[in-house]
């Protein structure tokens, strides 16, 4: 049979996201896969050079569209690590609130990418739906639906509402209640098993190999985490769960997404209970004139897909010397992608990369 | 002998004679290193815990004429308390910023692959012995490297895109 290049996206009805994939196939059978981004590539890292360290915020969270929360909080904890500024008690805790709730709003985003990918569009409407309780949520809170800006070196912006904490375990219920819904029409779906089971099939030691982190390496048995290795915000004063699987495949990725996202709500409202009294924003000096000491600090938070870091430089100024983020999709779109889609099928192309929930902003940035 | 990270750095001194190691607070260390010696070491840490490369980084030192890389190490942990006993280790190595080559890792650490690529189309630092070293990113050519500290963003967004291109008439 003849081999044929393929270009698989940016323009292609299986693609989710501004991202391409050269492949080169025979048939059916795909024998080498070349990951192509750059399509959204806005050289943020560059362009931050050039803003002071508080204007940086709108441009940080604009990397991820899906999960701006995390960029954000990864930020304000390089700067605040630079420069030495406490974050008080209560911050802490409503920091961590607020990036479980951008966890779930994560994963149910990319649960519809999955389900309307794999052709199971009524599970793809409900958690859209399901999305929009809790931009509704962060709309309340900030002011902002998407790009928030909710935290800051020192704190977060403002405290929570009056009766906020009630809305949120209000609207956790109401999404909680069609889990069984979900569970039987999506997660135990014997369509949904015969189309992801023994899909994408990798070992944890190709995904230690190849750096993965987050789901790609939790689905394969090792509860690599964030949140427990090195605990930011509230996280090592409440106690949760890490969940895994052992297969290794698509399909264990996405119960492991499943489970994640039932883990993080139970984990809102252990948070919710303990949540402290007092201050929520120690003062910064004047965002205009504020210098900070020379240094370079890595910091890292748990995304809704992994480990994401930034390496943050200051030369003594204004503004940061160089900025780079290490981002989970990164390694998973790039190195993974490409070993993983050899060998297998072009229908299965779009089913593997969502599997590892690979979001092409993040890697271009 | 069970390795722990007193007698890894212990280890890597009688090792590595030359290299200059700084513990800091935060569970990190601070390795300085020859850019020869980058390779060996990187091998060395993988073979003894460190097994997970976080990221690949380049910084621009203008004033001082040299790129500095920076490989950021950890280890797979479960938990808190593995997690001290390893902690991060920063590996650093400068080189010169005229013709700036250095060896790749991927042999070592496959995922080194994108980064030793991204650094090599923004800052224009040669990876000798990687596979396809093409551009990842970007769509045009430009004389200086984007993310060198010489290359003026603003002026060059000015230039280009701020101006109606002039198509040159063609002559009878």
């Amino acid at each position: 049979m003849r081999e044929v290049e393929l270009y698989f996206g940016p323009q292609h009805l299986g693609m989710v996201g501004n991202f391409s994939i050269t492949l080169n196939v025979e048939g059916d059978k795909i024998l080498k896969a070349t990951a192509d981004p750059g399509f959204l590539h806005r050289g943020f890292e560059k362009l931050m050079e050039y803003r002071t360290w508080m204007q940086n915020f709108p441009i940080v969270c604009r990397i991820n569209v899906v999960e701006p929360d995390h960029m954000e909080m990864v930020y304000a904890m390089a700067v605040e690590k630079l420069a030495g500024i406490e974050v008080p008690e209560r911050a802490e805790w409503i920091r961590s609130i607020y990036l479980e709730l951008a966890r779930v709003g994560s994963h149910l985003f990319g649960l519809w990418a999955y389900s309307n990918m794999l052709g199971f569009d009524t599970v793809a409407q409900w958690a859209m739906y399901h999305r929009d309780l809790i931009l509704d949520l962060f709309e309340e809170l900030t002011g902002g639906r998407v790009y928030h800006i909710y935290i800051w070196p020192g704190g977060v912006r403002r405290d929570f509402p009056e009766g906020f904490t009630d809305k949120i375990v209000e609207t956790l219920h109401s999404i909680g209640k069609c889990v069984p819904d979900y569970n039987d029409i999506f997660f135990n779906n014997p369509l949904f098993y015969e189309r992801t089971h023994g899909i994408g099939k990798i070992t944890r030691e190709e995904a230690e190999k190849w750096g993965g982190v987050g789901q790609v390496l939790r689905a394969t048995g090792k509860s690599f985490d964030i949140r427990k290795v090195q605990p930011y915000a509230a996280y090592d004063k409440v106690d949760f769960d890490i969940p895994t699987r052992e297969e290794g495949d698509a399909y264990s990725r996405v119960m492991v997404i499943r489970d994640e996202m039932i883990e993080s709500v139970h984990l809102i409202f252990k948070l919710i209970e303990g949540l402290p009294k007092g201050e929520v924003y120690n003062k910064v000096p004047n965002p205009f004139k504020w210098k900070i000491g020379e240094g370079e600090s890595y910091v890292r938070v748990e995304s809704s897909r992994g480990e994401l870091g930034l390496y943050l430089v200051s030369d003594g100024g204004d503004k940061p010397y160089r900025a780079h983020f290490r981002t989970p999709s990164y390694s998973h779109g790039l190195t993974i992608l490409e070993k993983v889609l050899e060998g297998s099928n072009i229908s299965d192309v779009g089913n593997i990369m969502i599997s590892m929930y690979v979001v092409a902003p993040e890697i271009d940035r | 002998m069970k390795m722990n990270k007193k007698n890894l750095i212990q280890q890597l001194k009688l090792t590595f004679a030359d290299t200059q190691l700084n513990e800091h607070e935060d569970d990190i260390i601070k390795i300085h290193a020859k850019k020869e010696q980058v390779k060996t070491i990187l091998r060395y840490l993988k073979d003894n815990m460190y097994n997970h490369l976080a990221l690949i980084s380049c910084v621009d030192w203008i004033n001082k004429e040299e790129f500095e890389l920076i490989y950021i190490l950890t280890s797979y942990h479960d938990d808190k308390k593995s997690y001290k006993e390893t902690g991060d280790i920063y590996l650093k190595t400068k080189i010169s910023r005229d013709n700036p080559e250095i060896e790749s890792v991927i042999s070592v650490f496959e995922n080194a692959e994108p980064y030793e690529r991204e650094i090599y189309e923004l800052f224009g630092v040669k990876f000798s012995g990687h596979p396809r070293l093409i551009p990842l990113f970007l769509e045009r050519d430009y004389e200086v490297p984007p993310f060198r500290k010489n290359f003026d963003t603003r002026k060059y967004v000015k230039d280009v895109f701020e101006s109606i291109p002039v198509i040159p008439e063609e002559e009878e």
